[in-house]
């Protein structure tokens, strides 16, 4: 089996265009979401704008992740108001204004708006991060936001006032690679993507596969076909995620490591997630499918002269005596 | 429906099969167990259905292994393929107690001497490895075709 050709086609049926409907529907509740934000906090709020991997360009069409970053301005919230107030305002006015059409529900940094199926069964989710200036006026000056962690992230404790960053720049970061390199990183993020997607609440968020990513292609020759540079960066998370002097360093704010979104036992279950696809992969070929299947859904149908077949006597068979599984 | 793109071969398996598989296979934990897979081919043998098991009589399960025995599943065998329409011997299938459904060597040896066994008749016997990697049961489905275990998706 071609493990490029096989990537390939998890990636094109993968794509967020064929998914355009839900991909639409997203797209209006973004609006509607935005404009009611806008409307609510009027001169306190800067325009809100997507922060995920649709903004960048990375989206998969099994999960979609429009994560909407609000910047309000310093004194929104009194000039002595908390990063806990403004993340409790905006959680009551959502909470308030959607509690009939969604499950509106507290996250990491972010507030979580995920509307009930509508009648084509599509689910749109959206996330609201709510950041606020570091002082009044600057936003439009350095783009730099406060955020509020609600609960217990990686190192970053529950309450903790903030995490600065600056999120123009993260989309900036990987939106500004050369043209070419950025088509391989980019089709590496969304391998890692689908391959996170395959795993039960991992604790990896996306932007730190993104980063982790970027900063293979950095420091090692990724090259090859598009199996040789997966493997490479396979291999990079395997051997350095859990090293003492790793960092990730946060391309918004570069005092914020995104090294510490993971506890040590998560670092060490990422890197024996690593080591062990590549030897499962190396085992047998076959195997790359477990990690990174295809999306059935838009599996192009081939015509194909195979047959289930026998030895020439019919399909009578008695099973050999004795066999052994592991 | 599972399907092998690049072969263009697909196989169904009964809802109340799989979760009696599943089932069956809980009881043993934390040791494997496994079974025989019984059904038919479509007409134009492109297509399989997965229509029933035959559990083993004699067997030894351990964390890490599942051996069986064929004693006295002869008559069950012929039980099926009286049947209408004609029931056969498709595979095996066994258990990954916290694991992946990823074929060991012990797994390829076996799939390898079922396909190459005189007394086996057809080419490309199935395997189904039922992990239960917590919280989730995930399932892997081969075939060996042409000396090379493919996975279905």
């Amino acid at each position: 089996m071609d493990k490029s050709l096989h990537l390939d086609s998890v990636i094109k049926t993968h794509q967020i265009t064929k998914e355009e409907q839900l991909l639409n529907k997203h797209k209006d509740k973004n609006k509607e979401v935005k404009e009611a934000l806008e409307q609510k906090y009027e001169s306190n709020i800067y325009s809100p704008f997507n922060s995920g991997s649709y903004a960048k360009n990375t989206a998969m069409n099994t999960k979609f992740d429009f994560d909407m970053v609000c910047p309000f301005k310093r004194n929104a919230f009194g000039s002595n108001g908390t990063l806990k107030q403004m993340y409790e305002d905006v959680f009551d006015f959502l909470y308030e204004k959607y509690k009939d059409d969604a499950n509106v529900r507290k996250q990491k940094v972010s507030i979580g708006i995920e509307f009930f199926a509508d009648e084509d069964g599509d689910i749109v989710k959206i996330d609201v991060v709510p950041g606020r200036e570091l002082n009044q006026d600057q936003y439009k000056d350095d783009e730099n936001l406060n955020l509020y962690v609600y609960y217990k992230y990686g190192n970053f404790d529950q309450g903790s006032e903030r995490i600065k960053t600056n999120v123009q720049a993260q989309i900036k970061n990987i939106k500004d690679r050369a043209t070419k390199e950025k088509d391989s990183i980019r089709k590496v993020i969304r391998l890692l993507k689908v391959w996170k997607n395959t795993k039960y609440n991992n604790p990896a968020k996306s932007f730190f596969l993104e980063l982790i990513t970027i900063k293979a292609f950095d420091n090692k020759d990724v090259s090859g076909n598009l199996w040789g540079k997966l493997e490479t960066v396979l291999q990079y998370i395997r051997d350095e995620v859990t090293g003492e002097s790793f960092t990730l360093k946060d391309p918004g704010n570069g005092s914020n490591d995104l090294i510490d979104t993971l506890t040590t036992t998560e670092r060490q279950t990422l890197s024996d997630d690593m080591k062990n696809m590549l030897e499962r992969i190396e085992d047998n070929d076959e195997n790359i499918k477990t990690y990174f299947p295809e999306n059935s859904k838009f599996l192009e149908e081939e015509e194909s002269d195979n047959k289930y077949e026998n030895k020439g006597n019919g399909f009578y068979s008695n099973p050999p005596k004795n066999e052994r599984f592991g | 429906m599972y399907r092998i793109n690049e072969l263009g071969l697909t196989l169904e398996i009964e809802d109340d099969l799989l979760c009696s598989l599943i089932d069956i296979g809980i009881k043993h934990y934390p040791n494997e167990f496994g079974g025989f897979l019984i059904g038919n081919y479509s007409e134009t043998q492109t297509h399989l259905i997965i229509t029933n098991t035959i559990l083993p009589n004699k067997f030894k399960g351990t964390p890490y292994l599942f051996e069986r025995d064929t004693i006295g599943i002869d008559d069950k065998l012929k039980q099926f393929y009286a049947e209408e329409p004609k029931k056969y011997y498709l595979g095996e299938w066994h258990t990954h107690p916290n694991n992946l459904p990823i074929p060991s060597s012990t797994d390829i040896n076996a799939i390898n001497s079922i396909a190459n066994h005189p007394e086996v008749s057809i080419k490309n016997p199935l395997m189904l490895i039922i992990g239960y990697d917590k919280p989730k049961v995930e399932l892997g489905f081969y075939v060996q075709f042409k000396n090379k275990l493919y996975r279905y998706e």
